[in-house]
């Protein structure tokens, strides 16, 4: 078993207003694609704030390829990288001045200049190399920081929504390389309030809000306990429709309470069952459409609590934890 | 390593000053402006009577250096100094690259460190401009006479001239001390406009209470009494007590500022 490459333990953070973190942890291991999802104000930033060594933790550890971090507001260790929020710059210098004095601060000032030319390419930036980063759009500022983050040849990246700033083909870019970076066996903390990009890109996940761990590990963990998708259901006679559903299992039917209609939960053996038994008792399906996806509904009950318009029930939440944390 | 990692963050500051124009131009003022000064007391009849040295503008170029010096220790040295020093941690604010710069290689520590000997460094650099461009726009404009200084004395070029560098080292440490304000203020408030403006506010209400009766041991503790100790240097003989006391308090303002900055600098969380 390879040693983790981040393994922050029972980190908890009081602000005077609030507790932004109450015993989070988050291990993450070398090549593995780690999502840090949560609503916003779920406490992801402060987490990963702590883990970057911006903001002083009340309590827990944090270890970094074995290493104790317990030195508060040291340097960053070599392989290292990340940001929070949207990546930040000088405005009245290039983005490669930028850089050049990045990599000084990080003694790799013989590479820079190979270095320095070399992600601004990868992040498609070497047209605008030279352009003062006052002129730059927020999409570009974030693939500067990306930029920033690949001088130091992370073994461990921490990304904060990476690519919410990102036109759809910038996104994509984004989330292959950062593919290629996990398969070259670095490891990769993508925080994120977005479940589908988490599905699409970790297999691992980490569920937190109001400072909490919600659910941690892996993404076919979170699937065996999702609920099936929500669904809205127009129909000839809901009446009908409704006392069918009560009848029959992996299905739950409820009134919609914010429109007309039925909200349909169900997997799709259990809702193409279904539509087809309306239709033997001569009900009409005028439009079913899929609201939220599986993991989505599930990833809103855990967040938001019973939510009308997920209408799903709710998973005991600790229990779910404990048992992927233990295991 | 320390010490190596120190000299990083001070080459990329300096890096980052070349880059902006506020230090460009404050240089500029500082080698331009007694040259200035010296072509407008070239084309008037009179001269600047109620400054000490004031008289002698005309008759010396070294009395330029000291009515610079004597016009620079109201304001001129405070701004000169907080403007940099004011701004060198409040821009990190403003700019939000906390973030950026303190997720590199270098501790907290080190980069404090590395930005408070830039400003000291900046600091010097501007006084010394100021003071080589007074002495060589003298010299220039006026001529190299003999300097007759506070005793009545005539001092030789030579003599006159580094007692004249020697008063303008004598305010580096009142200039040190302002600096050192700044920073604090810069970090405290995380504002550059309040790192600026508020120790320029301060060196002013310094001054103001010179006026007022009282005391004078309490006076000699403010940092703007350093400003005027330079005098004792161009008497015969000069007398150093007031230089020496006001050194220790420019130290001791120097000391205090910065250990409170540290503190405050590296115990704060950075959410921005």
């Amino acid at each position: 078993m390879p040693e983790p490459a981040l393994e922050a333990l029972g980190i908890s953070k009081r602000y005077p207003e609030s507790d932004a973190l109450s015993g989070v942890s988050l291990i993450a291991n070398p090549g593995e694609l780690h999502g840090l999802l949560g609503p916003n104000g779920a406490g992801k930033t402060t987490l990963l704030r702590v883990v970057l060594g911006l903001v002083r933790r009340d309590a827990g550890t944090v270890r970094m390829f074995g290493r104790l971090m317990d030195a508060p507001f040291g340097p960053m260790p070599d392989g290292v990288a990340g940001f929070v929020e949207t990546p930040a710059f000088y405005p009245y210098l290039s983005g490669r001045r930028n850089l050049e004095l990045l990599a000084r601060l990080d003694d790799r000032r013989a590479a820079s200049g190979a270095g320095v030319a070399d992600v601004l390419e990868r992040l498609a930036l070497a047209d605008a190399a030279n352009v003062d980063v006052a002129a730059y759009s927020a999409g570009m500022r974030q693939r500067l920081g990306i930029a920033a983050c690949l001088l130091r040849s992370p073994r461990l990246l921490l990304l904060d929504e990476p690519t919410s700033s990102l036109d759809p083909a910038s996104a994509h870019a984004l989330r292959q390389l950062v593919r290629r970076l996990a398969a070259d066996g670095v490891a990769v903390v993508l925080s994120s309030h977005d479940m589908s990009e988490v599905e699409a890109l970790c297999a691992a996940v980490t569920i937190i809000d109001h400072g909490r761990v919600l659910y941690s590990g892996t993404i076919d963990g979170l699937r065996n306990v999702a609920p099936g998708a929500a669904h809205a259901l127009h129909t000839s006679d809901d009446r009908m429709a409704l006392t069918l559903a009560a009848a029959r299992p992996g299905l739950r039917v409820t009134a919609a309470v914010d429109r007309d209609g039925l909200d349909v939960v169900a997997d799709t053996a259990s809702l193409d069952a279904y539509v087809l038994a309306l239709a033997q008792i001569g009900v009409a399906v005028r439009t079913l459409e899929q609201r939220e996806r599986s993991l989505e509904s599930l990833f809103l009950q855990l967040t938001s609590g019973p939510t009308k318009d997920a209408a799903v029930p709710l998973p005991p939440r600790n229990p779910l934890h404990a048992a992927e944390v233990s295991s | 390593m320390r010490q190596r990692a120190v000299a990083t963050v001070i080459g990329v500051e300096c890096a980052k000053l070349r880059d902006q124009l506020a230090p460009r131009v404050l240089l500029a003022v500082c080698a331009i402006g007694p040259f200035a000064f010296v072509a407008a007391m070239r084309l008037q009849a009179s001269v600047p009577e109620d400054t000490l040295f004031g008289r002698g503008v005309k008759e010396s170029g070294f009395a330029t250096p000291l009515v610079v010096l004597g016009f620079a220790t109201l304001w001129v040295i405070p701004v000169l100094t907080a403007v940099i020093a004011g701004d060198l941690f409040a821009a990190e604010d403003r700019y939000g690259t906390w973030g950026t710069l303190l997720t590199r290689s270098r501790s907290r520590s080190d980069i404090f460190v590395g930005k408070v000997v830039t400003a000291l460094a900046f600091s010097a650099l501007a006084l010394a401009a100021l003071a080589a461009s007074s002495i060589a726009a003298g010299i220039v404009g006026i001529g190299s006479q003999p300097l007759v200084d506070l005793s009545g004395i005539s001092l030789a070029p030579a003599r006159a001239v580094s007692r004249i560098a020697l008063a303008w080292a004598s305010v580096l440490p009142p200039a040190f001390g302002f600096t050192a304000l700044a920073v604090l203020l810069s970090i405290i408030t995380r504002s550059s406009v309040a790192g600026v403006g508020l120790p320029v506010v301060a060196a002013l209400a310094m001054q103001l209470s010179g006026y007022v009766d009282g005391p004078d041991a309490p006076r000699r503790l403010l940092m703007t009494y350093g400003f005027d100790t330079w005098h004792g240097l161009l008497t015969e003989p000069p007398f150093y007590r007031p230089l020496i006391y006001s050194t220790a308090a420019s130290i001791a303002y120097c000391v205090l500022c910065l250990a409170v900055a540290h503190r405050v600098f590296g115990q704060r969380d950075i959410n921005r």
